[in-house]
């Protein structure tokens, strides 16, 4: 297993740590995946989350100069990591500078990810930064723990089809309601190039979800890249899908709804 | 100095004002002395104490600095709006008082009661350390900022080639935790260099980022002196009007691999930088525990009785020397007010232990400060306290 990723241009260096702050903010402990051209950062539901789940990919090629992995076997070529985003984030926070970053997979005391800033210095050589950051290596056997969650079946693009949404808050003294008129309702092809069936739906009738606010503001708080698209799904009481679409980078975010 | 302790000592002498601390577990020591040049009207005299036959040179008292601090509470303001500050003392009433004279006639008024107490001085030899940096303070704290603020612990490793800061680790540390940090400079970036001695420093960063944060706002250079583990380093800036010092001290290899050998203590709480860690320690029973001991040895080593008997004949010598504001700022120490006759209570033991070794341990306070004046011996039970005998 090996892992070596160099990042020179400073526009690229800026985009990506922007995409770490965002992960750092929504998970403490999420799974890194690497294939031989996509990065995923995986959070996937369990209890410990609230039932939140997140999937982010990453192009590589948009980020990194250099990017070489070789997985655990010819036939997997990934490689699955445990770590905590937010040493990921504290490490290229003071790379606002640099020429380089280097980032590797090492095994010192324990598997660590080192991110090797070169700084410039008054002198002649470089200043260079080494951050180890401790991560745990997903065997093969937990690889089916972390697939794609799979979109599910859902009614209506929060509200309904007319492009219409509302977002309620609901106190004991006071009730707020946020309504948004003339949202596009994009057609959602299917896995198997089914078109779904929205059109057998009636146009005007809401589906809703009631979701842990909570989550949905760390979702929102926590955004530091501008996407170009964002979109909403709703499965009626069920779960509330949300997607963040930028050119290199999408974030996907599940929310289940409270009973 | 907030940073280091809850208090500190108001110190006037004839040169001009000294304000200094320390804090509990005697590892960390700060003293910035203002000289009268650099207030507009300095004022001192010396009083001398109905209760001694000799006159004393200095009136040290004691504050507490969170009282203080909301004197000088927003630099900003304070800029605007202040145009000249009082501070007299009023050592019948027991009292300071600073005097903030702002514009339109607001005159605010703040009267601090002060504690008695004995002089603290730190006794360390900084020219004849032989490792010494110089650097620009925006350096120091372009270093510092990549070590997160939890950080407690930096190791400063240097050779004549190179100087790397990195997170301290120990052998227990839990690397599948924590997240380790090394820089890599070159001895180009700084304004001195002078290694004479490869060594690996280890010290507590906390206590130094209030010097940081200090010498930002002069822009003074920062004058590093240290030696070989276990030894003090010091951090020190200087300009026409103001000197401060800083001296911390640092892990000592020896203890380490001495109290590795010891039985593996229980408990795993860090090394006492804290009185209550330390005191946990030593109520469990154990001499030593698995966790190596700080130590701040002045240097060179010396047999401590001769050199101790010397001290106290330097008394008014020493705070001339200091007062003058030469690079050296070695000074009497508290035990020598101790062999003068006054009251020897505990407070003398927590003065030395800065100097003579080991986080100090209530439980030896007795025997504590005569430990100190003896050459130690080097027996297991005293194993902290050996420490102490190369003093001075």
């Amino acid at each position: 297993m090996r892992f070596r990723a160099k990042i020179v241009d400073l526009a690229c260096l800026n985009h990506f740590s922007r995409v770490i702050n965002t992960i750092a903010k929504l998970a403490k402990t999420c799974t890194l995946r690497l294939t031989v051209g996509k990065l995923y950062f995986i959070l996937s539901d369990k209890v410990a989350n609230g039932g939140v789940t997140m999937w982010c990919e990453l192009c590589q090629g948009n980020f990194f100069d250099e990017f070489q992995m070789e997985g655990v076997a010819a036939e997997h070529n990934e490689i699955y990591l445990e770590l905590v985003p937010d040493n990921l984030s504290r490490a290229l926070k003071t790379a606002q500078s640099a020429k380089a970053v280097k980032i590797k997979l090492t095994n010192k005391h324990c598997p660590c990810l080192r991110v090797a800033v070169e700084l410039p210095s008054l002198s002649s050589s470089s200043r260079i930064v080494t951050h180890d950051i401790p991560v745990g290596i997903i065997p093969r056997k937990l690889w089916n723990d972390f697939r794609e969650p799979s979109v599910p079946d859902f009614d209506v693009i929060e509200a309904n089809l007319s492009g219409e949404m509302n977002l309620k808050i609901e106190t004991d003294l006071v009730s707020v309601t946020t309504h948004f008129k003339d949202l596009g309702n994009p057609v959602w092809a299917s896995e198997d190039g089914y078109q779904s069936s929205a059109q057998d739906r009636d146009l005007e009738s809401m589906a809703e979800a009631r979701i842990d606010i909570k989550k949905l503001q760390q979702l929102l708080a926590g955004q530091q890249v501008n996407p170009t698209k964002a979109l909403c799904n709703i499965v009626s009481k069920r779960i509330v899908h949300f997607i963040l679409l930028h050119e290199d980078v999408s974030l996907q975010y599940y929310i289940p709804a409270l009973a | 100095i907030a940073r280091i302790s809850d208090e500190f000592w108001f110190d006037p002498v004839e040169k001009g004002l000294a304000l200094r601390s320390v804090n509990s577990s005697r590892s960390a020591y700060a003293c910035v002395f203002f000289s009268s040049m650099f207030f507009q009207h300095y004022c001192w005299a010396a009083v001398s104490q109905p209760c001694q036959k000799e006159k004393q040179f200095s009136l040290p008292c004691k504050l507490i600095i969170k009282s203080v601090l909301p004197v000088f509470r927003c630099v900003n303001v304070l800029e605007r709006n202040v145009e000249k500050c009082s501070i007299y003392t009023n050592i019948n009433d027991h009292h300071i008082t600073f005097q903030l004279l702002c514009k339109h006639g607001v005159v605010k008024t703040y009267n601090l009661m002060f504690q008695d107490c004995d002089p603290l001085q730190a006794v360390f030899a900084k020219h004849l350390c032989p490792n010494i940096l110089k650097v620009h303070s925006r350096l120091l704290a372009e270093i510092m900022i990549h070590f997160p603020t939890s950080q407690e612990e930096v190791t400063l490793s240097v050779t004549p080639m190179k100087v790397c800061f990195k997170s301290y680790t120990e052998e227990d540390t839990d690397f599948s935790k924590t997240m380790l940090t090394e820089i890599q400079l070159n001895p180009e970036e700084f304004d001195y260099f002078q290694v004479g001695v490869d060594s690996e420093v280890t010290f507590c960063l906390k206590e130094l980022r209030g010097l940081l944060a200090f010498s930002e706002a002069t822009s003074v250079p920062v004058s590093i002196h240290f030696d070989v583990s276990g030894k003090p380093i010091a951090f020190s800036i200087e300009d026409m009007v103001l000197e401060a010092n800083f001296i911390l001290a640092t892990l000592s290899d020896v203890e380490k691999e001495r109290a590795s050998q010891q039985a593996p203590e229980s408990s795993k709480t860090r090394t006492g930088k804290s009185d209550k860690t330390s005191v946990d320690r030593e109520n469990s029973g154990a001499v030593a525990s698995k966790k190596p001991q700080w130590n701040s040895n002045t240097a060179p080593a010396k047999p401590a009785s001769p050199l101790a008997k010397r001290e106290i004949k330097d008394i008014p010598r020493a705070v001339k020397r200091e007062v003058t504001g030469t690079e050296e700022t070695a000074v009497t120490e508290a035990e020598e007010r101790a062999a003068l006759g006054e009251a020897a209570g505990a407070q003398y033991q927590k003065f030395h232990s800065l100097f003579f070794g080991a986080v100090s341990c209530q439980k030896d306070a007795p025997s504590h400060s005569f430990h100190s004046l003896a050459t130690a011996s080097d027996t297991e039970e005293d194993f902290g306290n050996a420490q102490s005998s190369p003093v001075l």
